[in-house]
């Protein structure tokens, strides 16, 4: 009889439990949904999309913070596996050039940077292609896949500078970039004096060589 | 008999609290989530299909102004296309999402290019068999967006619909 009870006991106790979890769970879900409501509210504009305006576009903060300061150094791997500094080429003007294979501007600016670098390459000029393609760090087989993808760019586009990769791991130290391409124009002291984001024509980047070709020297 | 009973309710018990403690919705566990979006999910917040029948849910999204996005199936291998990855709840079955087809873009800088993009508003279409009973479908798209002169990295836009089966 008692051993009944208790069989009783613990079977009440069980689905008083239950019916605990599942309120318990109702409540999380209404939270999680009420949640989700604000988040939403938060992302869709009030205004109707046909009233919406450039203001949804990122905006292109052209002057660097960086301008007028030491270019922050950083040594990265090209696709040989050899690892790069920013630091090795002081002395020459460096256009730093953030790109990726996906990004289809970039692929206009290419040609332009691989004839800008021949014309000035004698008086000191290099650009380093640093590409924020994603690398898989967990998976040994991805990686390769990844460079193996990024080198195949490279080859099409017959980009003969170096191109640096895992561009990723050093975009804080440069302000964040958001957006491609993203162009640092470093002097011959290391300075940045210019700083693009964005398509710009060859022009303005010619420009650019030029000004940090002629600053910064001994 | 009524000591297994009881063990079978305990046992029920059991995998229901871990099941309310291990619940978690998709941009909590995904560090980018509080990266600005470009495309936004607008609607539906909540649906109801017929339950165990096969259903299409709409799933509406408006890339902001100014910018355009790859369609499902880019002109170029290289480019970043727009999916969407979903987690299934117990209950609900996801047999396929039709993506819309691109509309032909050429951008100002490079205008003999052909891209195949998405604009403004527009719909996936998932069909969807879901069990008696309220699911919640946690999704997200990813997308690459572009305007005339920049792209932006490749993001991830959180996207959540309760499907109420009747």
């Amino acid at each position: 009889m008692k051993r009944n009870h208790l069989v009783l006991i613990l079977v009440v106790a069980a689905l008083a439990l239950m019916v605990w979890t599942g309120v318990a769970n109702y409540r999380r879900r209404k939270a999680e949904q009420e949640k989700l409501r604000e988040m939403q509210t938060m992302l869709i504009p009030a205004t109707p999309a046909s009233s919406a305006n450039a203001a949804d576009v990122p905006e292109e903060d052209e002057t660097s913070e960086l301008e007028g300061k030491a270019a922050p150094n950083f040594t990265l791997e090209n696709l040989r596996g050899q690892k790069v500094s920013l630091a090795n080429y002081k002395g020459k003007a460096v256009l730093v050039n953030f790109m990726a294979t996906w990004c289809a501007p970039c692929k206009v600016e290419t040609p332009w940077l691989i004839k800008l670098r021949d014309q000035y390459a004698s008086q000191g000029f290099e650009v380093l292609g640093i590409s924020t393609d994603d690398l898989d760090k967990d998976d040994k087989k991805q990686n390769a896949q990844d460079k193996a993808d990024i080198a195949k760019f490279v080859a099409s586009m017959h980009i003969d500078y170096p191109v640096l990769i895992d561009g990723d791991s050093i975009s804080d130290p440069y302000g964040g970039i958001d957006a491609l391409p993203t162009s640092f124009f470093v002097d011959r002291s290391g300075k940045v004096i210019a700083a693009t984001v964005g398509l710009h024509d060859r022009d303005e980047l010619e420009a650019n060589i030029k000004k940090a070709l002629a600053s910064g020297g001994a | 008999m009524r000591r297994a009973l009881f063990f079978v309710l305990a046992g029920v018990f059991c995998v229901g609290l871990q099941c309310a403690v291990s619940q978690k919705l998709a941009w909590q566990s995904d560090a980018k989530a509080n990266q600005k979006q470009l495309v936004q999910f607008l609607y539906p917040e909540q649906v109801t299909v017929a339950a165990g029948k096969p259903s299409v849910v709409e799933l509406h999204f408006r890339v902001n102004d100014g910018l355009h996005i790859n369609s499902h199936t880019p002109s170029e291998k290289s480019l970043i296309p727009t999916q969407l990855m979903v987690e299934e709840p117990t209950g609900v079955n996801f047999a396929s999402v039709d993506f819309p087809a691109g509309t032909e873009y050429s951008p100002a800088f490079s205008p003999n290019d052909k891209l195949s993009v998405y604009t403004g508003e527009f719909v996936l279409r998932a069909h969807v068999t879901a069990q008696r009973g309220d699911h919640l479908v946690q999704a997200a798209l990813r997308y690459q967006a572009c305007d005339a002169h920049s792209c932006y990295p490749p993001k991830t836009a959180p996207v959540a619909v309760s499907v109420i089966a009747k």
